[in-house]
């Protein structure tokens, strides 16, 4: 359910079982029409499963790099800085 | 015929649970005093190289749990804490202050904690902290423009504010604290303290989940341990003194199931964790939340009712999660992210929780009181005026739709929690607390608790300097030693609680 996104993949599966589960439903049932519209009317289940599927989305390079954030460029001016001043 | 694994084997002067603040400090000062000290962390040591600035993917690394531990409870919170070496101050903001006068004299008035919280022998404690950790205050141009248009706002108002003060060198303003620094600018015990033990001679293994701390006609005889990886196995320290710094919501666990500081009935109780939440702003400037130090800047004007705002802020993904939007609504805001400003609230809370283990897992309780609900309703009024006097076209606060704060219940606030504290807390009294003034356990010579769990009440402000304080204090006075002078020329405040 989240294997198109393997850092989604990854934050879901680190869950605790019961947390994990739910989110996977929630996800789940955020994909479909019909599931949407039944979480349309649960506001909090709502808000975190529309919060984890769009975290997933705007940490997509492209989608991030246009809102002004270039993940990439602060990692690696990071390690550079360290390497540099033989930070640990 | 199958026979058990004989356990591995050492002998220490000091067995150290946890390389978080409380453990990596005592490590490393006993350490340096000539101890032979052995670390047992159950995390592994995270490398900065690998440091990516996605919130998503990091928070799944770096993280207990991957961020995701909640409490039981009305309302259910996110209590994110860090694992591995560094423990939560690898994740947290880097916020220091040092513990309030006012909490100290609550210490010693309810707790009869007269030497543990005696402000003039913690000072020098705090002070070693300090410059070990190079705490300084966030300069204007680094705290970036979120907390910029905050600092309007608390302007406009005549609210008192001010720039954090923080355990960074060198920070150039990545914006992902909380990620994992990759500029190592955040000193972090993991970077500071732990290297520190080990130039000392301490042993620090990585991967050990320890399942018992062992103790003999009422005296600690050591530690044993299960080891992660490919080798797996037991290992088993002795030494006849122990540091348990799990951290607050393990730290009960361990001790539970030894078997020990059970005898007050407190131990696992009084949790308090600072719940908070986050509002968003839509200004007409751009903000670029996440460039510069997340967490710069206070406003302490309500302190005094509990009621603490401080800066958060993060990268797009962050925002998508935290934003309390659904729909197109959450997109529109999405879309423009860079005019969104972001200020946290954090209430110096009244509600106590409790942890307990369910097969195996902690199990957190936690229902917010009445009073503490009253305190969110009264903050989140007043961030609301705090964007619109800083000239917020919108402002998203973490409610439902249509709840306005005067009319908000417990259930309807979205909450996180960050620093849980008391679930061993220290109390002069065998009767009422889990460890004595000297941070030992009740009735148990050679097992000491340093990590949040026995800070008895609330704080009002970030921890971290006061769990580091009180673990330099339990390591000088292990060593029988006063603890050195330091020049104090950048003392961390007080805090205003």
């Amino acid at each position: 359910m989240t294997g198109r996104d393997p850092h989604l993949h990854a934050f879901v599966s680190a869950a605790p079982r019961i947390e994990r589960t739910g989110l996977r439903v929630l996800l789940a049932l955020a994909r479909r029409p019909r599931g949407a519209r039944v979480l349309h009317r649960l506001a909090p289940a709502d808000q975190l499963a529309n919060g984890i599927a769009s975290m997933g989305h705007f940490e997509d390079p492209a989608v991030a790099m246009s809102l002004g954030w270039d993940a990439d460029a602060v990692a690696s001016r990071g390690r550079a800085l360290r390497r540099e001043e033989g930070r640990p | 015929m199958s026979r058990r694994r004989e356990p591995q084997r050492i002998e220490a002067d000091v067995c150290v649970i946890g390389a978080g603040a409380g453990g990596a400090v005592a490590a490393a000062e006993l350490a340096e005093g000539g101890a032979n000290v052995v670390v047992l962390e159950q995390g592994p040591r995270h490398e900065p190289d690998r440091f990516s600035a996605r919130p998503l993917e990091m928070m799944a690394r770096l993280y207990r749990d991957g961020g995701q531990g909640t409490t039981i409870g009305s309302p259910p919170l996110l209590l994110p804490l860090g694992r591995g070496i560094g423990g939560t101050t690898l994740i947290n903001s880097g916020t220091c202050f040092r513990t309030p006068p006012a909490v100290l004299q609550r210490w010693r008035d309810e707790f009869g904690l007269d030497a543990l919280a005696d402000e003039d022998a913690l000072d020098p404690c705090f002070a070693r902290v300090e410059a070990a950790l190079s705490i300084a205050e966030v300069t204007p141009e680094l705290a970036g423009r979120n907390a910029a248009v905050a600092r309007r706002g608390a302007e406009t108002l005549g609210w008192s504010h001010g720039f954090l003060r923080r355990n960074a060198k060198g920070c150039i303003g990545s914006g992902v604290c909380a990620f994992g620094c990759p500029t190592s600018a955040k000193q972090h015990v993991g970077i500071t303290y732990v290297p520190r033990a080990e130039a000392a001679g301490a042993r620090v293994i990585t991967g050990a989940d320890v399942r018992h701390v062992l103790v003999e006609r009422g005296e600690a005889v050591g530690v044993e341990a299960r080891l992660a990886g490919a080798g797996g196995g037991r290992i088993e320290v002795r030494a006849p003194q122990v540091i348990v710094a799990a951290g607050t919501i393990h730290t009960p666990l361990l001790l539970a199931r030894s078997g020990l500081g059970r005898d007050s009935g407190e131990l696992g109780r009084n949790l308090a964790l600072h719940p908070a939440t986050g509002a968003f702003a839509l200004m007409d400037e751009v903000v670029d939340m996440a460039k510069g130090v997340p967490q710069s800047f206070y406003i302490d004007e309500f302190a005094s009712e509990g009621i603490m705002f401080e800066g958060v802020a993060g990268p797009p993904s962050y925002v998508a999660m935290a934003l309390p939007l659904t729909g197109r609504r959450h997109a529109a805001a999405m879309a423009s992210y860079r005019n969104l400003a972001l200020f946290g609230l954090m209430v110096s809370d009244a509600s106590r929780g409790s942890v307990r283990s369910l097969g195996g897992r902690a199990v957190i309780r936690y229902d917010l009181v009445e009073e503490d609900a009253a305190r969110f309703r009264t903050g989140l009024a007043r961030m609301e005026q705090l964007f619109r006097a800083a000239g917020a076209r919108e402002v998203y606060l973490p409610l439902p739709r249509g709840v306005t704060p005067e009319r908000a219940r417990a259930r309807d606030l979205k909450l996180m929690a960050f620093h849980p504290l008391g679930t061993a807390r220290a109390d002069a009294r065998p009767e009422s607390g889990v460890v004595d003034g000297d941070l030992q356990l009740h009735g148990v010579r050679g097992v000491h608790v340093a990590d949040g769990s026995v800070v008895p009440s609330s704080l009002g402000v970030n921890p971290q300097l006061t769990i580091m304080a009180l673990a330099t204090r339990l390591a000088f006075g292990l060593l029988d030693r006063a603890v050195p002078q330091t020049d104090q020329t950048d003392r961390a405040p007080t805090g205003v609680a």
